[in-house]
């Protein structure tokens, strides 16, 4: 008899006493809730994805609204109608220091344009609720909330980085397993491929492949712009290589076990055999892979975006707004600062999440780094 | 040994061919050209121009004649920079950004061997705990964002370092300091916890058990067994490294603006300017399967295991 039969009440031990059966699952999850940082990780992950895509259901404001009297404002607690006032203010003190050394004309129109602002927002100030607003991390350069261009920014950064991850994962997976189970000529073919497509410099076939197309960005397909479509396709095309390597090899080493033979013997054809019997026995590495190589999308997004050749306006992604806040960065800090730090923090708790996940699900990579 | 060599060098011709293909024809595919401006050419103008430059031939002559032309190591004229020849370009442009990468892969090897092994030493001690904290920050960070604020802090703030250019202008040498520090960032990082990861593996092993029973100084052991073994795992990274580091000093170079390659390739995406994007991947294709050549041999150097058929 088995020692741990499948049946749970026959589930005892070799001194007859009942052995609750673990998982592979719960084992990994047992492992993973010890590692804290990795939990860390995983709530901050959480909390990332709940807000950017629950951001429609969040009282955050429009991350389209102009409001040119807002530009440049600092984060700040405080009504924004009363910072503006102050930041005119200590302006147009400047400005009179300024003049009283010399009376150029152009301190001068600058001096009406503040004075005419300044009596602009006062009059508003309580009649208008824009003047109400909060920006808790400040203002862009044409006076939108950054706290919301950082959220929504990262819906288009997180929704780049899931779509990547599940595409290369299914090209990756059905290639993969294609050329590991069937060996011979097919996967000479997909080998050598995968081969000759690792050795092009890719990142720059990409940058020349968005650029290409750059100008056509107002075109859209199904509601979505073109060139966030190609750039999809463009980082996803080459990143199933890895995914397509590590399953071959995984289905390689796996096929000749005796499971397989047994599923075989039973009348099992190469389907059944592939998809329920070799990939549910891969699926580990392909979770723990698919982690680390998610932030490698955001981070390849945002590498073109800040040339200036990925997600353009109106929609913006970390990328664009780093970008953007690199423009203005000596007097106007936040608003590198924000994105910036946004998207640090998150790559870093998915940094963390994906080392636990390894750790957790493939026990012997311990220690590798 | 020597067959491997030979068939492994081989092996880049095939890979190079597809590479120039693929963009020679990814380029001419997309809509507008290097001569479509905002302000239309008279017809008459344009069409001299396309004759000038054989852009009115069928695409398949004109993907010939290049070919042929980079056969003789003639990378063309610029469309847009009329007079520089695409070799004059990359020519001068080509030493800055080894400069760059060459000296921010030397640092990070430096800094991240060092950092791996006092780790490594010091295992769940305070030294290790920050120099792990501080790696794993630099994986995260993309280069475009430690860049800028590297130079928001050391340039624009504390007015320490000049804010771009390179060596030839005003500021001289001050300049190389934070495109290099920027460009090694990651790579540090990685190196220095691989090498951690490795040493504290191979230090638990018989071979270095025997060496320190046999009574050596533990310098000696660290220095010569040691870090013999612990270093493969950080040679392997070193191809990827390398092509990292190239294709990040193109976001570096933009950043600090640097004249290298890096530079001239988006400008000259952005401007369609054919003949130079062409030339540059070239030169960008040769520099990184010569990297992954120079690895594998290597490799095999360090580990007499590892038998090239």
């Amino acid at each position: 008899m088995p020692l741990l039969s499948k049946n749970k009440a026959e589930a005892v031990n070799e001194f007859n006493q009942y052995v609750k059966p673990v998982s592979l699952w719960a084992d990994a999850w047992k492992r993973l809730k010890k590692n804290k940082m990795a939990v860390v990780g995983m709530w901050i992950v959480g909390l990332y994805l709940a807000v950017t895509f629950g951001a429609a259901f969040l009282p955050f404001y429009s991350y389209t609204d102009q409001e040119l009297l807002h530009a440049n404002l600092p984060p700040s607690t405080r009504p924004a109608g009363r910072v503006a006032v102050e930041r005119l203010e200590s302006r147009r003190g400047e400005l009179l220091v300024a003049m009283q050394a010399s009376n150029r004309e152009d301190l001068k129109r600058d001096l009406d344009r503040v004075n005419e602002d300044l009596d602009r927002v006062r009059f508003e100030l309580d009649r208008d609720p824009v003047h109400k607003r909060v920006y808790l991390l400040g203002t862009d350069y044409l006076g939108r909330d950054m706290l919301a261009r950082t959220v929504y920014g990262g819906q288009i950064s997180l929704l780049i980085g899931i779509v990547g991850t599940i595409t290369a994962g299914l090209i990756g997976i059905v290639l993969g397993a294609i050329g590991g189970y069937a060996g011979g000529w097919a996967d000479n073919l997909l080998s050598r491929f995968v081969d000759i497509m690792y050795s092009l410099p890719y990142m720059l076939v990409v940058i020349i492949i968005m650029s290409m197309f750059k100008d056509s960005s107002n075109a859209t397909v199904l509601g979505i712009p073109l060139n966030i479509i190609i750039l999809f396709f463009a980082i996803a095309l080459v990143s199933w290589l890895t995914m397509s390597r590590i399953v071959r090899g995984q289905i390689i080493s796996l096929k000749n076990s005796e499971f397989v033979e047994a599923a075989r013997s039973m009348g099992a054809g190469p389907g059944r055999i592939v998809f329920r019997h070799l990939l549910p026995n891969t699926v580990g590495i392909i979770i723990v892979y698919s982690t680390l190589q998610f932030p490698s999308f955001i981070m390849n997004e945002s590498f073109l975006s800040f040339l200036g050749l990925g997600v353009s306006a109106p929609y913006a992604s970390w990328g664009t707004l780093v970008s953007e806040g690199v423009q203005g960065m000596q007097l106007y800090p936040w608003r590198l600062v924000v994105p910036a730090t946004a998207m640090t923090i998150f790559l870093f708790a998915m940094n963390f999440l994906g080392d636990g996940l390894r750790d957790a699900l493939d026990p012997q990579s311990k220690n590798r780094s | 040994m020597s067959r491997f060599i030979v068939r492994r060098l081989l092996s880049i011709i095939p890979t190079l061919f597809i590479v120039v293909t693929l963009s020679f024809f990814l380029i001419r595919l997309a809509p507008g050209g290097p001569f479509s401006r905002e302000k239309k050419l008279p017809p008459e103008v344009l069409q001299n121009i396309m004759r000038k430059y054989h852009m009115d031939e069928p695409l398949l002559n004109q993907y010939f004649r290049y070919i042929g032309d980079v056969l003789r190591f003639d990378l063309g004229p610029s469309f847009r920079n009329k007079d520089h020849s695409v070799n004059e370009l990359i020519g001068k442009a080509f030493p800055v950004s080894l400069h760059l990468g060459s000296m921010a892969l030397a640092v990070a090897l430096f800094l991240g061997l060092s950092v791996g092994v006092i780790s490594a030493l010091n295992q769940n001690k305070w030294p290790d705990y920050s120099a792990m904290s501080v790696a794993v920050l630099g994986i995260s960070i993309p280069l475009f964002v430690i860049g800028p604020l590297l130079m928001l802090l050391f340039a624009l703030r504390l007015k320490w370092l000049p804010t771009s250019g390179w060596i030839s202008s005003r500021a001289g040498w001050a300049t190389v300091i934070l495109p290099t520090m920027t460009l090694m960032f990651p790579y540090f990082a990685y190196i220095a916890r691989l090498s951690r990861g490795s040493i504290i593996e191979v230090v638990r092993s018989d071979y270095i058990r025997t060496a320190r029973a046999k009574g050596l100084k533990e310098s000696v052991v660290i220095w010569k067994h040691v870090l013999k073994g612990a270093l493969l795992p950080v040679v392997t990274y070193l191809g990827p490294a390398f092509s990292g580091i190239v294709v990040g000093s193109v976001v570096v170079e933009q950043i600090f603006v640097v004249p290298g390659i890096g530079r001239i390739f988006v400008q000259s995406a952005l401007n369609r300017d054919y003949t130079v994007i062409m030339g540059d991947v070239i030169v960008y294709s040769i520099i990184l399967m010569g990297a992954n050549f120079l690895v594998d041999v290597l490799y095999s150097m360090l580990d007499p295991r590892i038998a090239y058929k």
